[in-house]
């Protein structure tokens, strides 16, 4: 497999304060790699890093096999970057925006027109590229801030936090748009805090915690580092603790808490655990209205890897 | 291209406070040199003199009075030193001419006898300087010419009637020059205010941290940028100086397109090119709308104030115009008022004219040379 992006023992501090430490990653040709980490766990840096935005005092970097300079503008051209905060001219429309960042990799008229247009397709702008940033709501600006670190169709993708605070409906445009950048055979780098981003989008998953790799590895390779491997969930008011006691009884089972009305038993293997609680509800004619078995999640993982929540 | 594009269309969206503030630094330029000028409606007014004669009252230096009589006023006050002084520091009298002994039969001898004269520094003593010297120039044309001396005496009287035209235009120059120098040396303040105004508002958004992160992530080498940035800009202030030259045609007069008016313009617009630079360079610091108001007056009155803008030179202690030298304000104001004191544009002019010209060039270099220096350590933080 090819290595777009190389990382080796990069450790960056901000007065004596280590912001990241020590990482070390590769990027992988054609790959969505999620980059998962709570607020301040380094995420942003790390891509600063590796675009040669800040200077670091150890590690080295290599983009498309070549170290990255300030100075590198042929491989700039290579790559689109959308940064966490949204940066566009309040004083130009979406159409101009995205035209004047496309700007600044092409220079012929004729196919940045085209280009401009393909990322408003993109993003789902065409109903507003005469508004101005203002006119546009939280979504759309996000959208529109997309839009302009992509627009030039790099080869190598950095997005960071593209989705924060932003509503349902421009969530899943920005997914499947970024679903359909890496159909089009872009590499992309993507920060989340958000987990379920992450278990939709990404091929390779990197957890960071205070500027450290936690782990890393595929959705079902991260999953496998958490001690639960199932859980159920019974929504049922019937329950007394004698019950829970039998519950906790039950074969395989690593742990069940009851608290309004819910119930969630955890499993430390897979094995005919839905029909066994089924069962046991049954038999002792407890009634209830919904009862649906999860895999672990990445917060699972996460919590299983420094005890505390993903999100806090 | 898309750099131009972009910098003509924020500067479109701010156009209201730019055009607002230039058309008020105009309307100061044209008040301040008018307010000062309580000359401008003697045209018809005559230098008022006192001609000291040693000689007798006969021949040439009759002829001679005969002249200053028709050209002057000519006053009498006591011949003694105190009078004469008081006369002077009073401006009762302009200008104050002696005739030496024998000075008629000398000049007609062909020897070149000197007058004395003193006189206030006003331009009505200039004027007669003039009126004295066009008539020693006219005079010493026709000396030998012919041995008749009333024949001579007509000649000239001829020649310097048919100048009598010309003359009043002559007195006009030279307080015209001496507006139009005001004029341009208020220039200096107007385009300095307006290149900081204008470049820094203009550039707090493309130099703002998210957008020019954004654009040191680009493909486009910073230098590059700078320099499209600097040219749009200056195109900006160009057109703003050539407005003010003119306001300076329809304020002053047919003298802002005379050879006079030139070199002022070609003055201001070596000038222009430091002040864009320089406030190319602030623009790198500036944080907010509030920073930009501080750098106009701190830079733009501080300058005004060292280099002689609002005061002329001749009135700032020489320790404040030491300091100036390192403000390219001084060098532009020292070149307006070697323009306005010169007549013949050659030369000694021409020499001094180029190196204060080179030196605010020099700044201008330097300024931009800053600029990058400053965007590399902001590319690479
Ligand atoms: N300019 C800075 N100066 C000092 N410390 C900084 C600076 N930028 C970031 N940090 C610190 O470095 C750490 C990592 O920050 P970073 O922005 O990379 O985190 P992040 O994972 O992107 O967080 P978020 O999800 O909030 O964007 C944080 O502890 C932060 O406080
Ligand atoms: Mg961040």
């Amino acid at each position: 497999m090819e290595n777009i992006v190389e990382v080796k023992n990069l450790t960056k501090e901000y007065k004596k304060k280590k912001a990241i430490d020590d990482l070390s990653f590769d990027v992988y040709k054609g790959e969505i790699l999620g980059f998962l980490g709570p607020n301040g766990s380094g995420k942003s840096t790390t891509i600063n890093c590796i675009l040669a935005l800040l200077n670091f005092s150890k590690g080295k970097i290599k983009i498309f096999g070549k170290e990255m300079k300030p100075n590198s503008y042929d491989l700039k051209k290579k790559i689109g970057v959308v940064f966490q905060d949204v940066a566009v001219f309040e004083e130009l429309t979406v159409f101009e925006n995205i035209d004047y960042f496309c700007g600044l990799y092409i220079d012929d008229k004729n196919t940045r027109k085209k280009y401009v247009e393909d990322a408003i397709n993109l993003v789902g702008l065409q109903e507003f590229k005469k508004y101005y940033p203002k006119q546009l709501s939280g979504g759309l600006l996000r959208r529109l801030n997309i839009a302009c670190g992509i627009s030039h169709k790099p080869q190598l993708i950095f997005l960071d936090e593209p989705t924060v605070a932003v509503d349902p409906q421009s969530r899943n445009n920005i997914l499947d748009g970024i679903k359909k950048l890496r159909a089009e055979g872009a590499t992309i780098v993507y920060t989340t805090h958000y987990m379920e981003e992450v278990e939709i989008l990404c091929d390779r998953v990197i957890i960071l915690d205070k500027g450290k790799i936690i782990a890393s590895g595929t959705n079902d390779e991260l999953k496998d580092l958490a001690n639960i491997k199932e859980r159920i969930t019974v929504e049922t008011k019937d329950l007394d603790n004698n019950h829970l006691n039998e519950i906790t009884q039950l074969p395989e089972v690593f742990e069940a808490l009851y608290e309004d009305g819910i119930l969630k038993i955890s499993y430390k293997n897979e094995k005919n655990n839905l029909e066994n609680v089924i069962d046991y509800l049954k038999s002792n004619q407890i009634k209830y209205r919904k009862i649906y078995s999860e895999r672990p999640t990445l917060n699972d993982v996460f919590l299983e890897l420094t005890g505390k929540e993903l999100r806090d | 291209m898309i750099i131009y594009k972009t910098f003509f269309k924020v500067l479109n969206k701010c156009k209201f406070p730019v055009i607002l503030y230039t058309v008020l630094l105009l309307f100061f330029a044209g008040f301040n040199m008018s307010s000062n000028d309580k000359s401008m409606d003697f045209t018809a007014e005559k230098p008022e003199i006192m001609v000291i004669n040693h000689d007798k009252e006969e021949g040439l230096t009759k002829n001679f009075i005969e002249y200053l009589k028709q050209n002057t006023v000519i006053k009498d006050i006591n011949n003694d030193e105190e009078s004469i002084k008081d006369a002077l520091f009073y401006r009762d009298v302009q200008y104050i001419i002696y005739i030496p002994e024998n000075f008629g039969e000398k000049f007609l001898d062909g020897k070149n006898p000197q007058i004395e004269v003193k006189s206030t520094s006003d331009y009505l003593s200039t004027l007669a300087n003039m009126i004295v010297e066009r008539y020693m120039k006219v005079a010493k044309n026709y000396v030998g010419s012919t041995s008749d001396n009333e024949e001579l005496f007509s000649k000239i009287n001829e020649t310097l009637g048919k100048k009598a035209e010309v003359e009043v235009t002559s007195k006009m120059d030279t307080s015209t020059i001496s507006r139009l120098t005001r004029y341009f040396n208020f220039s200096a303040y107007s385009f300095i205010a307006i290149s900081i105004y204008v470049i820094c508002t203009i550039m707090l958004k493309f130099n703002e941290d998210k957008i020019a992160k954004r654009t040191a992530i680009g493909s486009i080498d910073y230098k590059k940028i700078n320099l499209k940035l600097l040219i749009a800009n200056s195109g900006f202030c160009f057109a703003i100086w050539g407005i003010y030259f003119i306001f300076a045609r329809i304020l002053i007069g047919e003298i802002a397109f005379s050879e006079y008016g030139l070199y002022y313009a070609l003055n201001s617009l070596i000038f222009v090119l430091s002040t864009v630079t320089l406030a190319f360079l602030v623009s790198k610091f500036v944080k907010n709308k509030n920073t930009i108001t501080a750098f106009v007056n701190i830079i733009g009155l501080g300058s005004s104030f060292l280099c002689g803008v609002f005061v002329p030179m001749e009135f700032i202690p020489d320790f404040v115009l030491k300091i100036a030298h390192v403000l390219p304000a001084y060098w532009f104001v020292s070149n307006n008022e070697l323009i306005g004191s010169t007549e013949v544009f050659a030369g000694e002019f021409f020499k001094n004219f180029c190196i204060n010209g080179a030196v605010v060039l020099g700044f201008a270099l330097v300024f931009f040379i800053a600029t990058n220096i400053v965007s590399k350590k902001k590319v690479e933080k």
